[in-house]
């Protein structure tokens, strides 16, 4: 139903296909977040402001895609059942949103990506263990959230999770994980239900912590990790989004925790990061990402330039970008608010797009970097990307130093 | 009507002499000057005579000059040497400080002998001084040699400054004689360097024989022992870096350098205070100017680094002391490419260990120290035979001892902050007291520190009763006080007086 194969490796970056029954997808990849119900109705693509344009988008809505095709950008999507109740819904509503796969609706029919569908745990433990709507407060265990989770159709399920935080005490973090634990053997025993791919979490921010999140889980098993799951996701760096080497150190350990336990064939998630983190993390042997970091620049009135930069929508120089968002002059008329009638997500919903063509972008060079299997290119390709980020780039240069190819690997005894 | 500004020549010439400050500078333009004539050898003299009267001697075996160079050497900003080091020949203005200029050289067979009298004379007299010129043929190889009479630079060239060892590390640091050249070129110009000393300036050593190429402490990668950080150093090799202005141009910096404890770069000499001299130095004619310690960034040091960074698109000050063009965007393409290149040194394996071991030592040192102090102090307290506490913290210690012993009242500590004057609350039967804890109660009042916050006193020792009863024959901060020691009270104040219990730990705790 779901495997993985690696077609080339680079250092410890690695090009792959993650095939789950007849989809496949390309990794590294970048999963955007969807949120496919915000509150409307079938009609409306059930509403949500920016997030409906972008759905539109996904779903070949020609009156906003101008008649061109986007699905590229969508081959693989990320929601959560949290995002269910993020526009305070009744619970006949959601009953109704939930009586349907995703894909049986007709509005998403054509929908022919991947579906992965997060268990919402940061939400949940957020709102105190539950999912709170209009008119009802629901309490959310494993089953229930597997329950919605199946719900969705979806192409990828993980356990629920219990998400740590940098602050938290050690007797705090250690009871999230053991929660964890037991969701994910819970996760494990419904296998069978789910006709996609299972990922389970772990949490941690650095090796002992995810040797234990892995022990954990490892003891309230009763088969083998690579046997109950498809794939791991790593869990609650989403506070440290913005410190790259603590982002480095932790997928870079959970990799290699990994490969000591003999799971390295499995794909590694990286949940809630995106961005100028994403080459890094790729190039220390991450597969996929989600964000919706795309959407919720455009809501703040961003345009992405690159990765790293990004300037504020009326100061966009659309010429010197080559996604087909800017290259249309129907969506270009849009961001500059230059047509009638135009809704703030109409505007908003192309600079979405287009900021999502920008980090695809960049992991599609990524990925063909590295079916190339050369190690020297990654790190050349690293170095000029980082190469006019003061700040960033030391990170950059110390991967390359440590791992990639030393810059001063051998001194010259000739002189001196 | 259109009229011309007039240039006052005899300013222009007085002050372009006198814009060298650095009496040493005159030997800096001497070697520009020789290595740009293509010398492979040169000899500078610096002599004295009776009536301390200074005269330089500069020879070289360079291509010695026709008429058209004696022009240059004697004239303002015409010079014909394109890619010269001395900045459109006005290094050789500095000469004229002096009271006769004398040169004779010889190129491709004809020898011109030429004097300057009076030049600075002269010039104070608003008058241009002139210059004789004498050619001859000759049968001899090129040369020139340079004599310059009772020369008095900048604010006075006093030779008794001078000093082998101090002209030395200006050779190496200030001049083409600390060139980084030869890291990056396949027919480097190497270049002999003498420099001679009367005895009367400084006899204690033999003169300078020095070359061109800036050469680093030997390599010092991994040492063994346990404190090796300050001998450590490693070199960076000779690198060619190239950025691409917006203009399409591109530019070339020749980056050479080393990083190294204190050890090390002891060995380098340094001109000036030497721990300021470290860092990254921006070159032309692989020549220091000026440091850029920014490219090392916030996280590092810069005494750590050693690094000499050449490009000849950098514009020199006319004594070469300043980078001229740092506002345009060739000194930004400069500095943002140096800024990348050391971040790599920055983040290199052997600097990031360096850096580790250096603090690992430092604590090591650290804890070798407070192991002495420690010793010391078992020492002390063998010799005390018994309890001795040096501080109101050991006190305390003794005060927990005295009342598990059963004293007749438990008193605890309830908190303390060691450099307060109420330095303590106790816990008592009472419930919370102010406590002033002491070694010995006498300090407290040699310290006259008000007693208005304290209930309570606890001290090892009374101390001095002598100085005691003198403050209670005359008065504390003027009031009245009485100590009862046999009580073990203090009675302080003339109209309710305060009772303040005071608790000797001595003989009370064993
Ligand atoms: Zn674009």
């Amino acid at each position: 139903m779901a495997s993985f194969e690696i077609v080339a490796e680079a250092g410890e970056a690695r090009r792959g296909q993650l095939q789950i029954n007849d989809r496949t997808l390309e990794t590294p990849h970048l999963f955007p977040v969807i949120n496919f119900y915000g509150g409307g109705n079938e009609g409306a693509l059930f509403g949500g402001g920016v997030h409906r344009t972008v759905k539109e988008f996904l779903a070949h809505d020609n009156e906003v895609t101008g008649g061109k095709e986007y699905s590229d950008l969508f081959r693989g999507v990320m929601t959560s059942i949290a995002s269910l109740t993020d526009y305070g819904i009744r619970e006949k509503k959601l009953e109704w949103y939930l009586g349907n796969e995703i894909r049986e609706w007709e509005c998403f029919s054509d929908y022919d990506g991947m579906i992965f569908a997060d268990s919402g745990g940061y939400k949940i433990l957020e709102q105190g263990g539950g999912l709170e709507g209009e008119d009802f407060e629901k309490e959310i265990d494993q089953d229930k959230a597997l329950d919605m989770q199946l719900d969705l159709g979806p192409d990828i399920v993980v356990n629920l999770d219990h998400p740590i935080h940098p602050d938290d005490e050690f007797e705090e973090r250690l009871e999230k994980m053991e929660q964890t634990a037991a969701n994910a053997a819970r996760f494990a025993e419904r296998r069978e239900e789910v006709e996609g791919a299972c990922y389970l979490t772990v949490h941690g921010y650095y090796d002992a912590m995810l040797e234990r999140s892995f022990d954990l889980v490892e003891a309230e098993l009763s088969e083998p990790i690579p046997e109950a799951f498809d794939g791991i996701a790593l869990g609650s760096l989403v506070p440290r989004k913005d410190n790259v080497e603590v982002l480095v150190e932790a997928v870079s350990d959970c990799k290699h925790v990994m490969q000591q336990r003999g799971y390295d064939d499995l794909p590694l998630h990286v949940f809630g990061i995106s961005g100028k983190a994403m080459p890094l993390l790729v190039a220390v042997g991450a597969d996929s990402f989600d964000s919706a970091s795309y959407l919720h620049q455009a809501i703040n009135g961003k345009y992405s330039v690159s990765l790293f930069d990004y300037v504020p929508i009326d100061e966009a120089d659309f010429d010197a970008c080559d996604c087909r968002v800017c290259n249309d002059d129907f969506h270009r008329a849009r961001m500059r608010n230059e047509m009638d009638d135009l809704y703030q997500k109409d505007i908003l919903g192309s600079v979405a797009a287009h900021n999502l063509a920008i980090q695809q972008r960049e992991l599609r060079q990524f990925r063909q970097l590295i079916a190339e299997g050369d190690q020297d290119q990654v790190a050349g390709y690293l170095e000029e990307a980082a190469k006019d980020q003061k700040g960033f780039r030391k990170f950059v240069y110390q991967l390359i130093n440590e791992r990639m190819n030393p810059y001063f690997e051998e001194t010259d005894t000739t002189y001196a | 009507m259109h009229k011309t500004p007039q240039v006052n020549e005899v300013n222009e010439f007085i002050e372009i002499a006198s814009d060298f400050e650095d009496p040493l500078e005159v030997i800096r333009e001497a070697l520009s000057n020789s290595y740009d004539a293509k010398a492979t050898q040169v000899d500078i003299k610096i002599e004295q005579d009776d009536e301390g009267r200074n005269t330089l001697i500069i020879e070289d075996d360079g291509h010695g000059m026709d008429e058209d160079n004696l022009s240059s050497f004697f004239d303002l900003g015409n010079s014909n040497k394109d890619d010269a080091i001395g900045y459109k020949g006005h290094g050789t203005k500095i000469y004229y400080k002096s009271d006769k200029i004398q040169v004779e050289t010889v190129k491709d067979g004809t020898q011109i002998e030429s004097v300057m009298d009076q030049p600075w004379a002269k010039l104070n007299n608003r008058e241009l001084p002139t210059y004789s010129v004498d050619r001859r043929d000759v049968d001899e190889p090129s040369r020139t040699r340079i004599e310059v009479h009772g020369f008095q630079a900048g604010q006075g060239f006093d030779p008794q400054q001078l000093t082998y060892n101090k002209i030395e590390h200006y050779i190496r640091w200030k001049t083409i004689g600390g060139s980084t050249a030869w890291h990056f070129s396949n027919d480097f110009h190497a270049m002999e360097i003498n420099v001679e000393l009367s005895p009367t300036i400084d006899d204690t050593r033999q003169p300078i024989e020095t070359d061109n190429r800036l050469k680093f402490p030997a390599e010092n990668v991994d040492p063994d022992g346990e404190f090796v950080a300050e001998a450590m150093c490693k070199h960076y090799p000779p690198r060619e870096l190239t950025v691409s202005l917006d203009d399409g141009r591109e530019l070339t910096i020749e980056i050479v350098g080393m990083v190294g404890g204190k050890e090390a770069r002891n060995k380098l000499p340094t001109y000036g205070k030497h721990s300021a001299q470290f860092g990254i130095w921006l070159a032309k004619d692989h020549i220091k100017v000026e440091r850029y310690n920014d490219a090392i960034g916030a996280d590092n040091e810069f005494f750590h680094f050693f690094f000499i960074a050449n490009c000849q698109e950098l514009e020199l000050s006319a004594n070469r002391e300043k980078i001229r063009n740092k506002s345009g965007d060739v000194y930004q393409a400069i500095t943002d490419e140096l800024d990348r290149y050391m971040t790599k040194v920055c983040q290199e394996t052997w600097y990031r260990d360096y850096i580790e071991r250096r603090k690992l030592e430092d604590k090591k040192r650290s804890i070798q120290s407070q192991e002495s102090s420690l010793e010391e102090r078992l020492e002390r307290t063998r010799g005390a035979d018994g309890l001795s506490p040096s501080n109101p913290a050991e006190v305390i210690a003794l005060l927990e001892r005295y009342s598990a012993n059963g004293a007749p009242e438990s008193l605890q500590i309830a908190d303390f902050q060691m450099n307060d004057e109420v330095n303590a609350i106790l816990d008592t039967a009472n419930g919370y007291e102010h406590a002033s804890v002491q070694v010995k109660l006498s300090d407290f009042f040699e310290e006259e520190t008000p007693l208005s916050n304290i209930d309570r006193f606890v001290c090892w020792k009374l101390g001095d009763l002598d100085a005691l009863t003198r403050i209670e024959r005359t008065s504390y901060l003027g009031e009245p006080i009485r100590f009862d020691f046999q009580k073990g009270e203090i009675q302080y104040g003339s109209e309710e007086p305060e009772l303040i219990p005071v608790l000797e730990l001595d003989g009370k705790v064993t």
